[in-house]
């Protein structure tokens, strides 16, 4: 028989049958556990329905929705119509944002900056990603993402966790409830957020939270500072040995309360405690940078030495999934150039372009490029018309849900690859469209996990990551 | 992090042996496999999606003949019946459920459907869908363990697996047991002493009436109807800016305190707005309705949100009421349950019965409809008074006689004009002597408006997009008196245009505000507005103004906040009129009159202007009719009597001045109260429509939908009215088979742990069938019977022998039943987050009990429900400890393990600095280390540390303290000030700043102490 797939019922009933801290079972059945029951994991290799081409996730993403068409998405015939109309044949009705939907005029805004061609396999980048462009064959351009909302808030939230209606598990979550940690003395999901990005759109908790998910698979967050993980630092006078103390003394208390209960949950408990005594050394240890090499920390940039930087977010994030952390994404705002694009994301790339190439390179110099995916871009792209007057030397760009551009690397993914065409406005979708729900059903995928199976019983219904849409793009995968 | 429990039950079950012949029970054993895996294609959606036209929900539809010939389910006869063959097929085109599907049936499940085919087939309504009954006490053995005959139903059942009751637990167990369940709160060593020395028999009745009794009772049981009612005080999304909610919280824990019957605390919340003369707290109960999240991001689509809204409302009154998944038949018939698509938006139109935008504003107001929170009944009183007097005085003015026509007209002189001749570098002059020029808006230079030849000389022609304002027009408010003239010629037929407002910044129809002119699909719409829709006079035009020529547009205010004080003339004339709003109830903001363009929305497109005026009052027709050059004499005799009236009629101005006077006097009161949002009932709510796929841009114009339930799960009275008043009676029918179940199992849940249905979110076909059903039914009957008596019921749980037993398990109870399920032991709970954080400031000390008002950062060290909860960034250690983010209703908490609670308990500055506190307080109780240890024992854990445990902690105090702690030289801060209020706007605490401990050797070793039994399992726990 098929066993019943873990719930939210049934992780609250059999909550007392835990099986009793980690020592007795190891890393290897931590990796081995349950992805759709564990009665039923034994038959699946590693935790996954398939062989897994990846093992972990960086996701740098870049939140407030990155104009395509000066980084990813050339479209020579925009500056040939710089400041025409936009023709309602390409537009056909479509609905627009409040923002620019009563503009008089949609002026058409060709791109200010150049595209070249890269690598051997000549795939174009705007000159502001000339140093991704330095790693374009092992980059895989998806031109044809699409999505269903139109405004940050939705599009952000349905981007992070496939729905748009709040409280439904993020990616991270899903990845490490199927797939678990593979060390146990971090969490399995881990959040950087940029500091030293232009904060225009905020952040929400719920992008990294777990839903219905048990709460032990939300996203954790690592900021830059003296204590990465909240509440990670002792009280000041509180040594480590003070620490232990107090430990063995609650190990006591609680050994004595399960022999008088009978109550195998309190053994649970005094485990997490005791996994946060050691986080509390293994956290400030993968956080801290200083023993990385000056040839290293160089590729990344200058701005690697800023704490919290997305550059030092990406070296961590290398250190991260180095220690076996399954998935690790970064958020980078103020790409919501609604007005004075050119300087807005002539900075944005500024602080994101070289060390996304570094990571790719870094990655790949230590062999884990190959088992861990990369995937760069923000919640929908922008339109090909200026919200706003074009004047001499600025425009700005409105939200664009129906087609806009990201990058895929490492993981199984297939590098100096162009997926999909959009129209020569860059408006509409020509050629193999991907929807969020696809590209969640890709990562999956390749993570060794059918996105189809992998399902969570919440209020009487089966939940996935991909709801009820969702095809693996196969021409992405190597 | 933490190793996933094996599904032994599971197994269990599956190696269970059966018989051949053993008769199935269709609601027990066969519907939770049908609805599982064949109701997706197979079941009540009829919309689309049903495969083969095969429906297996139901007799008629499982033994119909199918296009293909086959006959599913022949009862009795398994060989003619395809269901069976196609479940035993190996081939994967044939077997069924299909293979895409991931869920086979096993080899039980085969044998439970094929025993039921062979016996007939007999299908059996779902049980919560069937009025529940009372049912007779079970006969027992040890019928004087019984306190409750609800005692019987959990003897009787656990003897069946040969399970006894537990012994009573000891007093001070029970004591915290039932203080948790009752109050969210330890008792207090004081409570636990004085219990312990009470000898009488009533002793343990007398404290749980005390509980009961206590205002902590209402705080405790507000939480979890505020997970459910997704209470927070920001309203989410982008910006999360702050909501004034707390007074719907405080009627909330009021109404639990007060044992409001359940019946009526539903019906107030739905619709108090519906009662016959509601109170002002009637109102404030509607605003249940309201918590949803509400955006006000740029560009959004005020009816894409307003659907959103809607649709929140709905499947929290679904959930929160009747325990069903209303949200899937938002999109198509529920796939399991007898809800249709249909019926969803039959419930949306009871739910979106308000005159509301979707949409909150920008600027913070308070999102209309709302109720004016008056302190007192005194103020309610002076409310009414003057209303009174308001409509004295307009029978005051209109008993007035007529006056003559008047002996000539004169145009007062405007205090502005533009004559439109030529631009400045900043704008355009005024050619009234000393009036400030108007500046040029939205582009800040001329070169997007073009000088056009106009009806006098030039005029201004608007790209849409760029326009002016008038700096020095200010101070439109709903008092003053308004003229603006101009010569208008319309470029095109504008589908929306704005010709001048007062908005300020506008970033969508959630921020329009002011006065406003607009063209509206060729027609003039006038509007003083305070939030639109709900908040404004509004008049349109019955004609659309001609394109392309010039005609004088002359709009006035009479500052009267009605829409009978607006008019719109043409070319001298009044326009004939509709009124589009006139509830016009609080002032607009104050901004600069701006005139062709607003920000983000559709300019005076293609339109040009010449020749502005305006006037700080409102001008007479006849006035209006003199300015366009009509002679005076010709006008109607009304007009000339009307001009006569307003502008030489002693006592119509003193009548007038009067009237005016008397609606300031009201509305200064008005304001002088909060505004708080609540449901309002409007006939000019938008009507409301299926939307194809569930989307807000496609409502299907041929299936209106009326206000209406989902008659399938409890017929609809006639006689009861289609709006939430309806709903709310058709909900606490005695008969309702769900309202009085999900409450009863919910209050089951809260205090034994888990609903005697485990689903307790979820009654519906996918729900768990009952552990109790007899139980459960009874309960619900004995609940609607004692007329929905909340305290009652729960007192009943607390005194039943089931609660009072010890919840220590036996090695064999701990093996048949490890989940608990039969009761045959006492309730063990991990406490909340909430509880967490509250016994630890209660045992320190430092706990402030005020109850209710404003929301505070935990610094003010109030009960946690009172915490300020910003819902993007909810407070750290309650997520940790499974709080949700209440953006959505949560109908129930997961309870997890994770090292970020160890971390919370031992290094949060909140519970850091209760340990210390704790110390601080132990320490001057009692000079003995060994007693301040077990007294810091009994003040978080309520029970004396057992002789290890205090061994234990005596070994770590002596370590410590020959450890002092090395701290450095830094002065310490002030503790937060207890009761700190929230601030205006309040921020997330920082975290950043390290807890310090003491110097002092002795305490600091005594405060660890405390910190460690705060991070005990006994302290976590009730037991």
């Amino acid at each position: 028989m098929e066993p019943s797939k873990p719930s939210y019922d049934s992780l609250m009933r059999h909550t007392r049958r835990h099986f009793l801290g980690t020592s007795a079972l190891g890393l290897g059945a931590l990796a081995m556990r349950g992805i759709v029951g564990d009665a039923q994991a034994a038959t699946l290799p590693k935790g996954t329905h398939f062989p897994a081409k990846a093992k972990r996730v960086i996701y740098l993403f870049q939140a407030g929705g990155p104009s395509q068409f000066e980084t990813l998405d050339p479209k020579p015939l925009l500056r040939e119509k710089h400041t025409q109309p936009l023709p309602d044949s390409v537009r056909q009705g479509q609905r627009l944002t409040g923002m620019s939907g009563y503009q008089a005029t949609l002026p058409l805004a060709g791109s200010f900056t150049d595209f070249k061609k890269y690598g051997q396999s000549g795939v174009e980048y705007s000159d502001l990603l000339s140093q991704t462009g330095e790693v374009a064959d092992d980059l895989c351009v998806i031109r044809t993402m699409h999505t269903e909302a139109i405004n940050h808030d939705p599009a952000i939230t349905f981007f992070c966790s496939g729905n748009q209606v709040a409280g439904r598990p993020s990616m991270g979550a899903w990845a490490s409830y199927g797939l678990g940690s593979m060390n146990e003395n971090l969490p399995a999901f881990i959040v950087l957020v940029s500091q030293d990005a232009t904060k225009d759109q905020p952040l929400y908790s719920r992008l990294w939270g777990a839903g219905f998910l048990p709460s032990e698979h939300q996203g954790v967050q690592f900021k830059a500072g003296k204590e990465p993980v909240l509440f990670l630092t002792n009280p000041e006078g509180v040594s480590p040995h003070a620490r232990r103390g107090m430990l063995d003394a609650l190990g006591k208390l609680n050994a004595d309360q399960r022999a008088a209960e009978l109550d195998p949950e309190v053994d649970a408990r005094l485990a997490q405690a005791e996994m946060a005594y050691r986080m509390q050394t293994s956290v400030p240890e993968v956080a801290d940078l200083s023993n990385e090499s000056p040839t290293t920390l160089a590729m990344y940039g200058d701005s690697v030495k800023t704490p919290g930087s997305f550059a030092a977010n990406c070296l961590q994030a290398r250190r991260l999934i180095e220690k076996g952390v399954r998935f690790v994404q970064l958020f980078h705002q103020g790409w919501d150039q609604h007005g004075g694009l050119p300087g807005g994301i002539r900075r944005q790339c500024k602080q994101t372009d070289q060390a996304s190439a570094a990571l790719i390179k870094d990655l790949k110099q230590r062999g884990l490029l190959e088992d861990t995916l990369v995937i760069w871009g923000g919640e929908f792209g922008r339109t090909a018309y200026s919200q706003g007057k074009i004047t001499k030397d600025s425009y700005g760009r409105d939200h664009h849900p129906r087609c806009f551009s990201l990058w895929m690397a490492g993981g199984g993914v297939r590098g100096g690859h162009v997926h999909g065409q959009t129209d020569e406005f860059g408006y509409n979708i020509v050629k193999d469209p991907v929807h969020v729900h696809d590209l969640h059903a890709t990562m999956q995928h390749l993570l060794g996990v059918d996105h189809e199976r992998q399902t969570f019983k919440f209020q009487g219904r089966y939940y996935r990551l991909t709801d009820v849409a969702g095809n693996v793009v196969k021409a992405v995968i190597a | 992090m933490r190793v996933r429990a094996l599904p032994f039950l599971v197994i269990l079950a599956a190696t269970r042996a059966w018989a051949d012949d053993a008769s199935v029970d269709f609601n027990r054993e066969v519907r939770p496999i049908l609805s599982d895996r064949c109701y997706g294609c197979h079941g009540p959606d009829a919309n689309k999606g049903r495969k083969a036209g095969l429906r297996l929900d139901d007799l008629a539809g499982a033994t119909k003949k199918l296009k293909s010939g086959d006959v599913a389910i022949v009862p009795g006869d398994l060989e003619k019946s395809a269901m069976a063959k196609r479940i035993a097929s190996q081939d994967p085109e044939e077997i069924m459920p299909p293979p895409e599907l991931h869920r086979p049936l096993s080899a039980a499940e085969k044998d439970v459907l094929n025993r039921w085919i062979k016996q007939g087939a007999k299908y059996d309504p779902h049980w919560a869908f069937v009025p529940p009954r009372a049912y007779p006490s079970p006969a027992i053995a040890d019928t004087a363990w019984a306190k409750d005959p609800l005692d019987t139903f959990i003897y009787a059942k656990a003897a069946q697996a040969g399970l006894k009751p537990s012994a009573e637990a000891d007093r001070t167990t029970l004591l915290r047991r039932a203080s948790f369940a009752l109050t969210g709160l330890p008792p207090t060593t004081a409570e636990v002493d004085a219990f312990l020395a009470d000898k009488s028999a009533d002793a343990y009745e007398k404290r749980v009436d005390a509980m009961l009794g206590s205002p902590r009772y209402g705080e405790h049981l507000a939480v979890g109807w505020m997970d459910l009612s997704r209470y927070a005080d920001t309203w989410g999304y982008t910006g999360d800016k702050p909501m004034f909610a707390w007074p719907w919280r405080d009627w909330v824990l009021k109404a639990f305190n007060e044992n409001k019957p359940y019946d009526q605390f539903l019906t107030e919340q739905l619709a108090g707005d519906l009662l016959p003369n509601p109170t002002q707290d009637q109102r404030v109960a509607t605003a249940y309705n309201r918590l949803h999240r509400m955006t006000f991001e740029g560009g959004s689509i005020a009816e894409e949100f307003r659907q959103d809204g809607i649709n929140d409302r709905v499947i929290t009154a679904s959930y929160g009421f009747m325990g069903l998944t209303m949200e899937c038949s938002r999109c198509h018939d529920h796939k399991y349950d007898p809800i249709s698509q249909r019926d969803y938006y039959s419930m949306a139109a009871m739910f979106g019965d308000q005159n509301e935008n979707g949409l909150l504003s920008y600027h913070g107001e308070v999102p209309p409809p709302f109720v004016r929170l008056y302190k007192s009944e005194a103020d309610r009183r002076t409310e009414s008074s003057l209303r009174s007097a308001v409509t004295a005085a307009e029978t005051a003015l209109a008993d007035l006689t007529p006056s003559g026509p008047p002996a000539s007209v004169t145009v007062p002189a405007p205090v502005a004009h533009f004559p439109l001749e030529a631009f400045t570098k900043s704008g355009v002059d005024n050619s009234v002597a000393g009036g400030k020029p108007a500046k040029f808006e939205r582009r800040g230079s001329p070169e997007d408006l073009q000088l056009v030849p106009g009806v006098k000389g030039n005029a201004v022609k608007f790209d849409g997009d760029a326009g002016f304002i008038l700096p020095e027009f200010k101070q439109l408010g709903r008092f003053d008196a308004f003229t603006f003239s101009a010569f208008l010629r319309l470029g095109e037929k504008n589908a929306r245009a704005t010709v001048i407002h007062s908005t300020g910044f506008y970033t969508g129809d959630g921020d329009a505000t002011g006065v406003e002119l607009l063209v509206d699909h060729g027609k003039l719409r006038w509007s003083m507005i305070h939030l639109w829709p709900n908040s404004a006079a509004s008049i349109e035009t019955r004609d659309e103004l001609p394109v392309g020529a010039w005609q004088r547009v002359t709009v006035t205010y009479d500052g009267s906040s009605k829409a009978a004080g607006l008019h719109v003339y043409v070319d001298g004339r009044e326009a004939k009129t509709t009124v589009v709003r006139d509830t016009l109830n609080a002032k607009p903001r104050d901004n600069s009159l701006e005139i062709g363009s607003r920000s983000r929305d559709a300019g005076f497109r293609n339109g040009s202007i010449d020749e502005i005026q305006l006037w700080r009052t409102a001008l007479t027709a006849a006035e209006v009719a003199t300015l366009h050059g009509i002679d005076f004499a010709t006008l109607p005799a009304g007009v000339l009597a009307e001009h006569s009236r307003l502008r030489a009629d002693p006592a119509y101005a003193q009548a007038w001045s009067r009237l005016q006077d008397s609606r300031r006097a009201l509305a200064a009161h008005q304001e002088s109260a909060p505004a708080f949002f609540a449901m309002e009932h409007s006939d000019l709510a938008p009507k409301s429509f299926v939307l194809t796929r569930g989307e807000y841009d496609k409502p299907d114009l041929t299936k209106p939908c009326e206000p209406g339930v989902p008659t399938r799960i409890h017929p609809w009275d006639e006689s009861l009215p289609k709006n939430r008043l309806g709903l709310a009676r058709w909900l606490t029918d005695p008969k309702h088979p769900l309202t009085s179940r999900v409450i009863v199992n919910r209050l089951w849940a809260q205090v034994f742990g888990a609903g005697l249905v485990a689903t307790s979110e979820n009654l519906g076909m996918q729900g768990d069938l009952p552990s109790h059903p007899e139980l459960l039914d009874t309960l619900a009957v004995d609940f609607v019977k004692s007329g929905w008596n909340t305290k009652a019921l729960l007192r009943r749980f607390v005194l039943s022998s089931t609660f009072r037993q010890s919840s220590t398990p036996t090695a064999e109870a701990r093996e048949k039943d490890p989940s608990n399920k039969l009761l045959a032991r006492g309730p063990v709970l991990r406490l909340t987050a909430e509880m967490v954080r509250d016994q630890a400031l209660l045992a320190a000390g430092t706990l402030v009990e005020k109850v209710g008002g404003e929301s505070v950062q935990e610094s003010a060290n109030r009960r946690s429900l009172y915490t300020y909860r910003k819902r993007t960034a909810p407070p750290d250690n309650m997520l940790i400890f499974d709080a949700g983010s209440r953006e959505v209703c949560q109908p129930k908490r997961l309870n997890t393990n994770t090292p970020l609670q160890a971390l919370v308990l031992l290094n949060n500055p909140g519970f850091v600095e209760a340990a210390k506190n704790l110390a601080i307080k132990v320490s001057k109780g009692a000079p003995d280390v060994s007693a301040q240890i077990v007294a810091a024992f009994r003040h978080v854990c309520t029970r004396e540390p057992r002789p290890s445990e205090l061994a234990a902690l005596k070994e770590l105090y002596a370590t410590q303290k020959a450890n002092p702690p090395q701290l450095t030289t830094t002065t310490p801060k002030p503790d937060a000030k207890p009761e700190a209020k929230a601030k205006k706007k309040p921020a997330v605490e920082a975290t950043s700043v390290l807890p310090k401990m003491p110097a002092d050797p002795s305490l600091a070793a005594l405060t660890l102490v405390c910190s460690t039994i705060l991070a005990s399992d006994a302290a976590v726990t009730s037991r």
